[in-house]
C-alpha cells in the first residue's frame, strides 16, 4: 500500500510536506473541541470558567451528571435520559429490522411493480424536512396519547432508521448471487428456508452494519424527542442541552461531561463498523 | 456408482406406496401455487413496510392539509382557508428573511464542505504516514451528535471565557453576533460534515482503475493535467452523490442552529424549518408552521429532481471516461 | 427416472426473448445435450425446467404431469450451476449433504448420507476435500463439488449446466469419460447443457443446438454431423470450423474456388444453372492425396500449395493455398507435407455439404448466425448421405 502509485505522488518533495502540514491543520481543527470537550469535562466547578489549559483534573463530573445530585443541581435526569435514548433507539431499530428485512429483500430479489415506488418513498423521508412530519404528529400523540411515551418515540424514529435499513439491505441481496438460494430450493428447501438458511447468513455484516448506523443516527436525533416528548421519553440529545438552558448557575463542566458520555456510544459503535460507512451513510450510492 | 443405482422407484402421476429405504418420494400431483400468489409473494413481503410508509405518509398529507387551514392552538375547531396561509406568509418579510439565511447557509457550507471534503480526500489518498494516522479519525466529528457538536462549539464561542477568543486573543469577541451567528453556524456545520464529503469521495477516488493513470503517468502527463482531464471527471460522480445529501439536509438544518442560536439574534440564523418550529410548536399556529414546512418540501423537491438528474448525466460520462 | 417434454415454452425478460417456442421430448434415462454459443438460452432452458425462473408460455411436464406453478422443490430434479453456487459457509460434505437433508429427495440415515457422499466424492475425486469450505478450493474442484451435490441424490431428472467447463483440458477429458460412465450406468435423465461441441458429441444420446432460444436441430450425435441443416449447426461442430466456399452451378456441374474445384451438381438438389451455393467441408476429412484412395468420380481432388503448416500434438493443421482461396485441412502428422510443397488435397464427395448460396462473407460470425443458409444435400445429392433426415425439424 505505502508503495501504490496514484497521481502526484512524490515522496518528500516541497509539495509532500505543505501536504502533510495542510493535513495537520485540518485535524487540529477537526480534533479540537473533542479535546477540548475532554479537558472541560475534566474541571471542577471553580476552574470550569477560570482556567483554559493548566487546571487540577478530577473525575468527578461524570459521576455528578449520572447521579441525583447532578440532577438536584442542573434538574435534568441524565440517567433517565440514557434509558431512554437505549430504550427508543433500540427499540426503533428492532422494529425496522423486523420489518425492513423482509421488504429489502422483496425489493432486492423481485422486480415487481411499485416496488421502485417503495424505495423512492423509504428514501424520500431520509430527505423530507421532519417538521413536516412532526407538527401534525405533535397534534396526533398529544390527542390520541402517545406523546412523551416510548412506543411514540419509536414509531417516529422509524423515520431515521427505516429508509437506512432497507436501502443498505437492499444493495446486498442485490449483490448476493441469486444461484445460492436457487440451488437451495432445488435442494429440497422452501422458499423461507431457503432465505433463513442461504440469504440470511451471507447478509449478516450487513445487518449488523446497517443496525448499528442506524442505531448512531437515532440516537444522535434531536428534533424528534425535543417535539415529541417531555420529561418521561426525552432523550440523551435533549437533555444535553437543557444543561445549558436553564437559569441559576451554569455548570460548563457538568455539561461538557455529559457531552462526552453521550457522544461516546456513536463513536465506538462506529469504529467498530468504519468499513461499512461509507456504504451506509450514502445509502449505498458509494461502494466503500 | 451407489448413487446411480439408488434411484426412486419408478413413478408416473398418482400415488404410489410408501417410501422406500432408498430414498424414493411421495408421488402424486405435486402441489401448485397459482399464479395470482406467486406474484403476490413479494407484496406481502412488503406489507408491514407499507404499513410504516403509509402511517408515516399519512401525517405527511395531514401536514399538507394543515397549511390550507386556520388552525392553531386557540382555533381547534378549523376551516378550510384556501391559500391564504400561503399569501400570508409569502408576503411576510419574515419568511423570505428565513429563506435567504437557509439559501445562504446551503449554498456556503455545501460549497465549503465539498471544497475542503475533496482536498481532504486528495490529500489523504496520498497515503503518507501522517495521513494514515488521521485517516481513522477522521469520522469523529461526523459520528457525534449534531447537537452535542453544536454545545461543545457554543462553550468555546463564549465571549468571556471562551477558549477560542483566549487563543486567538480575540478579546470578548462575539461569535454569534447578528453579524457573525451564521458564518459560525456555517463554520460548525462545515466542521461536523466536511468528513462526510471527505469519506465517499476518498472511497471513490480508491476505487477509480489505476490504468489510466498509469498510462498518462507513462506519458509523463502532468499532476494538474492528470487531475483535470482524468480523475476530476472520473470523481464527479461520487463528488454530487456527497453534494446532493448535503445540500438537502443543509436546506433542512435544524438540530445545531438551534442549539447555537434558537434563530437568533432576531432573525440572523433563522432557518426554515426553524421558523416552522417557532410558528407551529412555539406559537403553537400549525396551519402557519406547515405552510412553512410545504414550501420548503416543494424547494427540497425541486432541488433532489434537479441534482438528481445532474448526478445520472455525470455518471453516464464518468462510465464513459473510464473506458 | 423420469421424461421431460417442453410445449412451446417462451420466456422473455422485457423486451429480450431469451427462450422460444421451445418444444422437446425428452425420454426416460436419456442423456439429452443442448449446444448453443453464450447466450442463446442454455441456462434459462434449465432453469425454466427446475421451475427457477417463472415461463412466460407454453409448458413443462415431467412424467408426464404439467409443472406449471409447482414450486421448484416438488420438482425432484437436480441442477448443478455453472456459478457452482455452493454455500460458502458450509463444507463440501456439508454442501453435498444438503439435498438429503432436506427431506424431499427421500429420507436418509446418517449412515446413507455419508456413504453416499463417500462414493460421489470418490467418483469426482474430491474425497480428500470434504471438510473443506468452497472458498478454500479451486475452480475446478467447486465444479465437482457441485456436479457431486447432483449426483449424490436421487432425482427425476439432473440438470447441468456446463459442469466441466471450468476444468483443465486434462481433468476435463478425464471427467468427460467419467460422466459418461455414470450415465450409462445411472438411469437418471439427464439435461447437459454446454457450448463444447466434443462433449456434445460424446455424451449425448442426441444434441439439440440452440441459437437465440430456439433449437434449431434436434439428432444424434451421428445425425448432427452428418447431416446439419445449416451452416449455423455445420459451423457450431468441429474445430477448426468446417471451410465453407461459395460456389456456382455452370454447366451442370458446381465450380468454386475460382474453377480450381468441380464436380456434376447432383441432379436431385435442384440447381438451376447460374444459381449460387456454398460447399461445406470440414478440415478433418480433408486428405492429402498420396495415391492410397481408389480413383473415379467418388473422390473430389483439389491441386494446391501449402501455405502454412501448423502442428497440434498428433496432428497438423494446413493452410493450403487452392485456386483463388483457402482451404484448411487437418491431417496426421505421418502424412503432413511441409510448408511451401505442391499437394493435392481430396475428400469423399459424400462429405461434402451443399448449402443454400448466401451473398455475405461467411467469415462475419454475426453474419453466420443471423443468415444460416440451409444445408441442400451432399455433393451426391440430397438423399446419399449415409443418415436418415427425418430427425430434421
Amino acid at each position: 500500500m505505502a508503495t501504490e502509485l496514484k497521481p502526484g505522488q512524490k515522496r518528500l518533495t516541497p509539495g509532500a510536506i505543505f501536504a502533510d502540514i495542510a493535513i495537520v491543520a485540518w485535524f487540529v481543527f477537526a480534533l479540537f473541541p473533542i479535546l477540548w470537550m475532554l479537558l472541560l469535562a475534566l474541571k471542577n466547578d471553580a476552574q470550569q470558567t477560570s482556567t483554559y489549559f493548566a487546571f487540577s483534573p478530577t473525575l468527578e463530573n461524570f459521576g455528578t451528571v449520572l447521579s441525583q445530585r447532578g440532577t438536584d443541581l442542573t434538574s435534568v435526569d441524565f440517567k433517565s435520559a440514557i434509558l431512554m435514548s437505549i430504550l427508543n433507539c433500540g427499540g426503533a431499530v428492532l422494529v425496522s429490522l423486523l420489518i425492513g428485512i423482509p421488504a429489502a429483500y422483496a425489493a432486492g430479489r423481485y422486480r415487481f411493480k411499485g416496488s421502485e415506488d417503495l424505495m423512492f418513498n423509504m428514501l424520500s423521508f431520509r430527505f423530507a424536512p421532519e417538521l413536516m412530519v412532526i407538527v401534525p404528529l405533535f397534534v396526533i400523540y398529544t390527542q390520541i396519547g402517545l406523546f412523551d411515551t416510548v412506543f411514540g418515540m419509536i414509531w417516529v424514529l422509524q423515520l431515521v432508521t427505516m429508509p437506512l435499513i432497507v436501502w443498505i439491505l437492499r444493495s446486498y441481496f442485490e449483490d448476493m448471487p441469486e444461484d445460492l438460494e436457487q440451488a437451495a430450493l432445488l435442494d429440497g428447501y422452501t422458499r423461507r428456508k431457503a432465505f433463513t438458511m442461504v440469504a440470511l447468513p451471507l447478509v449478516r455484516p450487513g445487518i449488523a452494519a446497517a443496525a448499528l448506523l442506524s442505531f448512531i443516527f437515532a440516537w444522535n436525533n434531536y428534533v424528534f424527542p425535543l417535539i415529541l416528548s417531555d420529561t418521561a421519553a426525552s432523550t440523551v440529545t435533549v437533555a444535553i442541552t437543557k444543561f445549558l438552558g436553564g437559569g441559576g448557575q451554569a455548570y460548563y463542566n457538568l455539561t461538557a461531561a455529559a457531552a462526552l458520555i453521550g457522544a461516546l456510544p456513536p463513536l465506538v459503535l462506529a469504529l467498530t463498523i468504519q468499513r461499512y460507512l461509507v456504504q451506509g451513510l450514502s445509502f449505498g450510492a458509494v461502494k466503500g | 456408482m451407489s448413487t446411480a443405482t439408488a434411484q426412486s422407484s419408478p413413478g408416473g402421476p398418482g400415488p404410489a406406496g410408501p417410501d422406500g429405504p432408498d430414498g424414493s418420494r411421495r408421488r402424486g400431483a405435486p402441489p401448485k401455487v397459482s399464479d395470482r400468489a406467486r406474484k403476490l409473494r413479494p407484496y406481502l413481503l412488503s406489507v408491514p413496510a407499507l404499513v410504516v410508509v403509509i402511517g408515516i405518509l399519512y401525517p405527511f398529507v395531514l401536514g399538507a392539509y394543515y397549511s390550507i387551514l386556520n388552525y392553531t392552538a386557540s382555533n381547534p375547531e378549523p376551516h378550510v382557508v384556501w391559500f391564504a396561509n400561503f399569501a400570508s406568509v409569502l408576503k411576510d418579510p419574515q419568511f423570505w428573511a428565513s429563506v435567504r439565511v437557509t439559501a445562504i447557509f446551503a449554498v456556503a457550507a455545501t460549497v465549503i464542505e465539498t471544497v475542503l471534503g475533496v482536498v481532504i480526500a486528495l490529500l489523504l489518498n496520498r497515503s503518507s504516514f501522517v495521513g494514515k494516522i488521521f485517516e481513522r479519525v477522521l469520522i469523529l466529528p461526523l459520528m457525534i451528535a449534531p447537537v452535542i457538536a453544536a454545545t461543545i462549539w457554543k462553550l468555546m464561542f463564549n465571549p468571556q471565557f471562551g477558549v477560542l477568543n483566549h487563543v486567538f486573543g480575540l478579546g470578548t469577541f462575539d461569535w454569534l453576533s447578528k453579524d457573525t451567528a451564521l458564518a459560525s453556524s456555517i463554520l460548525v456545520d462545515v466542521w461536523i460534515y466536511t468528513p462526510f464529503v471527505a469519506i465517499l469521495v476518498l472511497a471513490g477516488i480508491r476505487s477509480l482503475p489505476r490504468e489510466p493513470f498509469e498510462a498518462s503517468d507513462v506519458d509523463g502527463a502532468g499532476w494538474w493535467y492528470m487531475f483535470r482531464r482524468l480523475m476530476l471527471p472520473m470523481m464527479w460522480p461520487y463528488i454530487l452523490v456527497a453534494v446532493i445529501f448535503r445540500f438537502m439536509d443543509c436546506l433542512k438544518a435544524f438540530d445545531h442552529i438551534f442549539v447555537l442560536t434558537a434563530g437568533g439574534p432576531g432573525l440572523a440564523t433563522r432557518t426554515l424549518q426553524i421558523g416552522a418550529y417557532e410558528d407551529s410548536i412555539i406559537f403553537q399556529n400549525f396551519s402557519r408552521g406547515s405552510t412553512y414546512m410545504f414550501l420548503l418540501w416543494i424547494l427540497v423537491f425541486i432541488t433532489a429532481k434537479y441534482l438528481v438528474g445532474v448526478l445520472g448525466k455525470a455518471q453516464r460520462r464518468a462510465a464513459g471516461a473510464e473506458e | 427416472m423420469g421424461t421431460l417434454s417442453l410445449r412451446g415454452v417462451r420466456k422473455t425478460y422485457g423486451s429480450t426473448v431469451a427462450v422460444d417456442d421451445m418444444t422437446i421430448d425428452v425420454g426416460d434415462g436419456e442423456f439429452f445435450v443442448i449446444l448453443g454459443p453464450s447466450g442463446a438460452g442454455k441456462t434459462t432452458t434449465l432453469k425454466s425446467i427446475a421451475g427457477l425462473v417463472d415461463i412466460d408460455g407454453g409448458q413443462v411436464s415431467i412424467n408426464g404431469v404439467d409443472m406449471t406453478g409447482v414450486e421448484p422443490y416438488h420438482r425432484n430434479v437436480a441442477m448443478a450451476f455453472e456459478s457452482y453456487a455452493l454455500y460458502p459457509q458450509k463444507t463440501v460434505a456439508q454442501n453435498l449433504a444438503s439435498p438429503l437433508r432436506s427431506g424431499r429427495s427421500g429420507s436418509f440415515s446418517q449412515d446413507e448420507q455419508q456413504k453416499r457422499i463417500d462414493a460421489v466424492t470418490s467418483t469426482l475425486g474430491i474425497h480428500h476435500l470434504q471438510q473443506r469450505l468452497p472458498r478454500e478450493l479451486s475452480n475446478g474442484q467447486r465444479q465437482r463439488t457441485a456436479l457431486g451435490r447432483v449426483l449424490v441424490r436421487p432425482a427425476d431428472i439432473y440438470l447441468l449446466d456446463e459442469p466441466l467447463s471450468h476444468l483443465d483440458a486434462k481433468l476435463r477429458a478425464q471427467m468427460r469419460a467419467e460422466l459418461k460412465q455414470i450415465a450409462q450406468s445411472s438411469s437418471t435423465t439427464t439435461i447437459y447443457v454446454t457450448h463444447d461441441y466434443q462433449e456434445a458429441l460424446a455424451l449425448g444420446d442426441r444434441i439439440a443446438i440452440l441459437r437465440e432460444g430456439r433449437f434449431v436441430q434436434i439428432g444424434t450425435p451421428e445425425e448432427v454431423w452428418r447431416t446439419p441443416v445449416d451452416t449455423f449447426v455445420a459451423t457450431s461442430l468441429g474445430q477448426p470450423e468446417m471451410n465453407l466456399l461459395p460456389g456456382a452451378v455452370r454447366g451442370g456441374r458446381i465450380e468454386f474456388l475460382g474453377g480450381a474445384g468441380s464436380f456434376p451438381a447432383p441432379a436431385d438438389l435442384g440447381l438451376r444453372d447460374g444459381q449460387t451455393v456454398q460447399l461445406g467441408i470440414r478440415p478433418s476429412e480433408l486428405e492429402i492425396d498420396r495415391g492410397h484412395r481408389p480413383g473415379g468420380d467418388r473422390w473430389l481432388r483439389l491441386p494446391g500449395r501449402v501455405l502454412l503448416a501448423e502442428r497440434l500434438g498428433r496432428q497438423v493443421e494446413l493452410d493450403v493455398h487452392v485456386g483463388d482461396g483457402q482451404l484448411i485441412v487437418v491431417e496426421d502428422s505421418d502424412h503432413a507435407a511441409p510448408e511451401g510443397s505442391e499437394v493435392t488435397v481430396q475428400i469423399d464427395l459424400a462429405d461434402v455439404h451443399v448449402f443454400d448460396g448466401a451473398s455475405t462473407a461467411a467469415d462475419d460470425g454475426e453474419a453466420r448466425v443471423h443468415r444460416a443458409a440451409p444445408r441442400l444435400g451432399s455433393a451426391l445429392g440430397r438423399h446419399s448421405a449415409p443418415m436418415p433426415e427425418e430427425a430434421h425439424q
